[in-house]
């Protein structure tokens, strides 16, 4: 697994329709690490992370291993959505298998296959719920097998929008250290986040966007002691550092909910 | 530790290797009861003798009952069933929606429209053409859809609207043409309630070609089904072009679908049916077990229609009452039971 370099993207322009939702983006992603894309809603880190993905037409370059990663299928990538699409009646151990797809093909499930789906049950907590449907499962159960099935594809990139928006905060940090096993494994990991405290816990690099464009790029450090932060979200957070030295950005309360 | 997963695996194909072959043996009983069962009974062991062209099978008028009459109702029936069965089951799958069947995208209604125009025509040789305007119909209506919804099958929604305006616009012309012709609405009402009536070798002979050929390609691509049971982004980072398996499922469908009206009819309920009647039993996604939905889907239209031509012999019923009279309360009931199963 290659684990230096980066993924380029230069003077990246996407349009929808007539609106253009990112425009002039210039930024390097460092493969091997874990970089996480902030800002507030509509300031198009979703889009971003799709456009990474290959499957969204844009203007301008994104080069991964000097490739253009428009419709590029050969990439290892694995993608974990907002809201995914529930399969009805696929057990949890059949979901998890189709991780497998593009290594076994299609319908087939090699030995070591099935190893490794089974490792990665027990490692995500998913051992015992195994022949459950995944429909049956809450919504922190669901996230888990969501990103079980993204470890199973052993992907050199993986892509995660918002992993752990509506869940509570026990299992945020529950997802959160799953998605660090592969950041252990030297993978790219590249996810979008509503709450900054937490991508300054796990992520390495943070990019900060607000109406399509890229505001600040850096390390976790850097970007959360930078006073564009602040700007970034019109002033209203506040950025408090613990005693363990651990940064806390919360909602600036002071702030009238009504003021735009 | 127990290995659940591989033996799990195991267990789960020899299953549905188990419950293919239930199906298959199903089919071929159903098959030998229809073309024994009818105004002339016929022993189950004579249609095998005459079947096997043995000497102590049946001859002269028994004879073509059974190879003339029977035999290709039958196996139309057959072909008709697997390809409404197994176009509902990917139809399910690829709009993401349990209550989808065949006649989605307004083939039924441009196959309406289609056998309309033929039994309204002042040219009497139209009418002995009318499977190929249904045909035509059901193609042409899908495709207008597919046009319509513009960004051809990129979003499932937009397609699936379209679908239902060609629908009925394509049925408010053919209710228009039937006032027009009053004339002709027993025969376009009869066909509309499906029959198999109409059945010879040579429609067994064309519509099992283009069966055959839909059949096989959905088939072949069962497996990548699972993909679009997920979001394009997921199934795109899996290694699947959604777009293109999309269109090519639907396409394959839509084959099997147009062929099956323009030989039979419009007969409703089967291609909803089947699928969740194959997944309630195999507890399996239908695109994993579609070979068992075929075969399900065949055995349920040929005993459907055994029941049509025999419930008030000698006189028929449609077959599309005895599928709807099935069809109509297991939907009912499929739509409470969803509510209570996250099935």
């Amino acid at each position: 697994m290659m684990t230096s370099g980066s993924i380029t993207v230069t003077d990246l322009v996407v349009h929808y329709g007539e609106r253009a939702i990112l425009r002039d983006i210039n930024v390097q992603i460092p493969h091997g690490q874990w970089t996480c894309l902030v800002g507030p809603n509509g300031a198009g880190k979703t889009t971003l992370l799709k456009t990474l993905l290959g499957m969204t037409p844009y203007a301008g370059s994104i080069q991964d291993r000097s490739q253009e990663v428009f419709k590029n299928q050969t990439r290892n990538i694995a993608f974990v959505p907002q809201s995914p699409s529930i399969p009805q009646g696929m057990s949890v151990s059949e979901y998890v298998m189709l991780g497998r797809s593009k290594k076994d093909g299609w319908g087939k499930e090699s030995k070591k296959s099935r190893n490794l789906v089974k490792e990665i049950l027990v490692q995500t907590a998913l051992f015992g719920m195994h022949n459950s449907f995944v429909s049956q499962l809450s919504g922190g159960e669901m996230q888990r097998a969501l990103i079980a099935r993204a470890l199973a594809q052993e992907p050199d990139l993986i892509l995660l929008d918002e992993p752990t928006s509506a869940l509570d905060l026990h299992h945020q940090i529950a997802v959160l250290n799953n998605i660090e096993i592969l950041k252990e494994r030297g993978v790219t990991i590249i996810s979008t986040m509503h709450d900054i405290t937490l991508a300054a816990m796990y992520a390495q690099n943070i990019i900060v966007m607000q109406s399509g464009k890229i505001l600040l790029s850096g390390t976790a450090d850097q970007v959360i002691h930078s006073p564009e932060l602040k700007a970034a979200f019109d002033n209203r957070i506040d950025v408090f550092t613990l005693d363990t030295g651990r940064p806390v950005i919360v909602a600036s309360k002071d702030f009238p909910i009504n003021s735009q | 530790m127990k290995n659940v997963s591989a033996a799990g695996q195991t267990i789960s194909r020899m299953w549905n290797w188990r419950i293919t072959a239930a199906c298959t043996l199903i089919l071929i009983l159903v098959m030998g009861a229809a073309v024994s069962f009818g105004p002339i009974h016929i022993s189950f062991q004579q249609v095998l003798r005459t079947l096997l062209d043995l000497p102590s099978g049946e001859h002269g008028e028994n004879r073509t009952v059974i190879l003339q009459l029977r035999l290709p109702r039958v196996v139309l029936g057959a072909l008709v069933g697997a390809a409404l069965a197994t176009s509902g089951a990917v139809y399910q799958t690829v709009f993401h929606n349990p209550l989808a069947d065949p006649y989605l995208l307004g083939a039924a209604s441009g196959a309406g429209l289609g056998a309309t125009i033929a039994l309204t025509s002042t040219h009497h040789n139209i009418a002995s053409l009318l499977p190929v305007f249904a045909f035509l119909g059901g193609v042409l209506a899908v495709l207008t859809s597919f046009f319509i919804s513009g960004k051809f099958f990129a979003e499932p929604n937009t397609l699936l609207l379209s679908g239902i305006a060609v629908g009925s616009f394509a049925t408010a012309i053919q209710t228009y043409l039937q006032q027009r012709h009053s004339d002709a609405l027993r025969p376009v009402y009869s066909w509309i309630l499906g029959d198999l009536t109409s059945a010879s070798w040579s429609v067994v002979s064309w519509s099992a070609i283009y069966i055959g050929i839909a059949l096989a390609i959905l088939f072949s691509v069962s497996k990548q089904l699972d993909g679009l049971m997920l979001s394009d982004e997921e199934a795109f980072s899996l290694g699947i072009n959604p777009q293109r398996l999309r269109i090519f499922a639907v396409g394959a469908a839509t084959l099997a679908t147009a062929t099956a009206v323009s030989a039979s009819g419009l007969i409703g309920f089967v291609g909803i049916v089947v699928p969740h009647l194959v997944r309630g039993i195999t507890r399996r996604v239908t695109n994993r077990s579609l070979v068992s939905v075929a075969l399900v889907g065949a055995s349920f239209l040929v005993l459907a229609d055994l029941g049509a031509r025999t419930l008030l012999s000698p006189a028929e019923l449609p077959i599309g009452v005895i599928t709807a009279f099935v069809g109509a309360p297991f939907f009912l009931f499929v739509l409470r039971s969803r509510r209570k199963a996250n099935f």
